[in-house]
């Protein structure tokens, strides 16, 4: 009976009742929604980081971290490639060779960061060849070409088929020159891509370096699902004299974002929370102070005060659940749709790209977001139906059934 | 026949404006079971606090008031109001039915507080409203129902919870003459019948006829008390 009453006293002003179940519903939406924006935000950030950057982790010599010297190339390539290619949890592989030196035009100089890859490999692992706008990946009878960022480009002044010289220190500490072509300009969101790095074959660079046969770093990618931190930690057993180490312990800064979007996360969820809050102390107190007569009675009757307490918890309840399902349904719908068609960002992608994100972003939770946002709103009314609740237990039944 | 309410020396002083008022002056009143007493006196001259005090629903400034022998003067909030569930029926000015109920489930609705078994709940709610005429409108909201006929549901209420005694306050003060007429012949049947004891507070010269024993109020003392 108790709960009947509550649903009919739910039903007595439809307008009212109606506002509050808006109001969850534009909440929960907004949460969702909010929630959904924030997290693509964040993915985008990072896979693109881990795609064309980090990979979901690396092997290097121990002390090529370090100082970067060209001659601490990883022992035995061979067993660890091997060893890498029995894990299921890896995906893809690649090694590349990677010296610091100058790339220079008949206009401009400027430092790079010239990587040497497999082109096979590398489009593997970061799909580096997705990335080519102008010009082409590497063809397969062509040597000393080398692919460049978009930016760079622009710096260095130069178009796909210029020729461009990269200088460095070979393995002896002599100064090398190579000549390159460009083969093509890749265009990234990257800014270590687009910038400051040149990608050349392998073997060229090797050549040049003095190193043939060796490479400086093992980049892998994983399988959806794989803990990367507990897969680079087995690693770490497997080559303890090598230094793996997940995308998270290389790019820490990445780690931190994911940290401080989460705390601006859960500002959003107070501020919205607290906003449906005093929307729902406001309704429920209403709902008190119009029917303090009939509280009066129902006490004086012999209605315990616990009982009218949880009367007017359960109204709010049944606010909650009326309004929860239907504002889970409406960002559920939303993120559903916008995560296959995506959010289209590109006026403002420019700015976007300069710091690393991409211009559509497809945004995404995952069942349990859900549930924590269900459960977040339910709790909240219940917390904000105290109030009110308390207040219906308060008043002297001689003198509410005189009220007006 | 048994005294079923006792009032000592009771007192009532609301602080609530400056100056204290003295709703009620060291009354001394006796109920025997099977009374239909009124108490009555103009507005402003205690009825209604008295009334209340008895009903366990304020508590006297100074006295003390007994139900059948129990002091409930200085009873426990939650125990008094279980001993109202048990044992005090109300009816009111304003009928004060539960808006959103039918009216089979606003006299259902004190056997629910009383844990009754929903068998003996629903055939004594209907029985009721049998027995006041109101059958008919037993699905009806109170607010598909006119002042006389929500009266009656309320007195149906009243009686479901088989209280000791029914305490009507001022209950015709908002019913036209025909529907007074009605309540007050169903309320004096079922005080025969039944020996149901009611206690009004009024100032409707049509119920003070029909009391039994008339107490009259002035000025938060009992000027008269007579029996007929």
């Amino acid at each position: 009976m108790l709960m009947r009453i509550a649903w009919r006293n739910v039903w007595r002003n439809k307008g009212r009742s109606g506002v509050v179940i808006g109001a969850m519903i534009v909440g929960i939406w907004a949460l969702a929604f909010g929630g959904g924006f924030m997290r693509s935000f964040l993915l985008s950030y990072i896979q693109s980081s881990i795609r064309f950057e980090t990979s979901n982790g690396q092997i290097h010599h121990p002390e090529f971290t370090i100082d970067q010297d060209i001659k601490f190339t990883i022992n035995d390539q061979e067993s660890i490639l091997a060893h890498l290619r029995n894990q299921k949890s890896i995906e893809n592989i690649c090694s590349r060779s990677i010296v610091n030196g100058m790339i220079a035009s008949s206009r401009q100089a400027t430092g790079v960061r010239i990587v040497g890859i497999d082109p096979i490999e590398e489009s593997h692992v970061t799909q580096l060849d997705s990335l080519v706008f102008d010009g082409e990946y590497f063809s397969s009878n062509t040597s000393n070409t080398l692919l460049i960022g978009e930016r760079l480009a622009e710096k260095l002044k130069v178009k796909v088929k210029s020729k461009v010289v990269l200088t460095f220190q070979d393995v002896n500490g002599n100064i090398t020159a190579g000549r390159f072509r460009v083969a093509g300009i890749l265009h990234a969101a990257s800014i270590v891509i687009n910038e400051s790095s040149a990608y050349v074959r392998k073997e060229d660079i090797n050549r040049l370096l003095g190193i043939e046969g060796y490479v400086h770093e093992i980049a892998y990618t994983t399988v959806e699902g794989t803990d990367d931190q507990a897969l680079a930690d087995q690693l770490k057993n497997d080559f303890p004299s090598e230094k793996t180490e997940s995308w998270e312990e290389l790019s820490p800064a990445l780690v931190f974002m994911q940290q401080m979007m989460g705390a601006t996360l859960k500002i959003l969820i107070v501020i919205i929370m607290t906003a449906l809050a005093f929307g729902i102390v406001n309704t429920m107190l209403m709902a008190v102070l119009e029917r303090i007569r009939e509280l009066g009675v129902l006490m004086a009757l012999g209605m315990r005060r616990t009982r009218v307490f949880l009367m007017i918890m359960i109204e709010t309840l049944l606010l909650s659940v009326a309004g929860g399902p239907l504002g889970l349904a409406a960002g559920y719908i939303t993120i559903f749709y916008l995560g296959k068609r995506g959010i289209d960002l590109t006026e403002y992608s420019a700015g976007l790209e300069a710091i690393g994100y991409e211009s559509i972003l497809y945004p995404s939770l995952n069942l349990n977001d859900y549930i924590q946002i269900g459960i977040g709103v339910v709790l909240t009314a219940m917390l904000a139906s105290l109030y009110p609740a308390w207040k219906a237990t308060r008043y002297n039944p001689a003198e509410a059934i005189h009220s007006l | 026949m048994a005294t079923l309410i006792k009032a000592t020396q009771v007192s009532k002083i609301y602080h609530k404006t400056v100056v204290p008022v003295h709703a009620l002056n060291k009354v001394d009143l006796s109920i025997e079971e099977g009374e239909f007493t009124a108490i009555v006196g103009p507005s402003g001259c205690g009825k209604t606090t008295l009334l209340n005090i008895l009903g366990g629903l304020d508590h006297p400034t100074s006295g003390k008031v007994e139900i059948t022998g129990i002091d409930i003067t200085n009873m426990k909030d939650s125990d008094l109001i279980d001993f109202r569930l048990q044992n005090i029926g109300f009816v009111f000015q304003a009928y004060n039915l539960i808006p959103v109920l039918t009216a089979v489930e606003n006299v259902e609705f004190i056997m629910l507080l009383q844990r009754k078994d929903k068998k003996e709940r629903i055939a004594r709610a209907y029985e009721l409203l049998e027995k006041m005429s109101m059958l008919d409108k037993a699905d009806n909201r109170p607010g598909e129902l006119s002042g006389g006929q929500q009266q009656r549901v309320a007195v149906a209420r009243a009686l479901a919870s088989k209280p000791r005694f029914i305490l009507a306050d001022e209950p015709t003060a908002n019913l036209d003459s025909a529907s007074t007429a009605n309540l007050l012949d169903l309320m004096a049947q079922i005080n025969k019948e039944q020996k149901a004891t009611f206690v009004f507070s009024t100032h409707d010269q049509r119920v003070m006829d029909k009391a039994k024993r008339l107490v009259t109020l002035l000025d938060g003392s009992i000027v008269s008390d007579i029996t007929r």
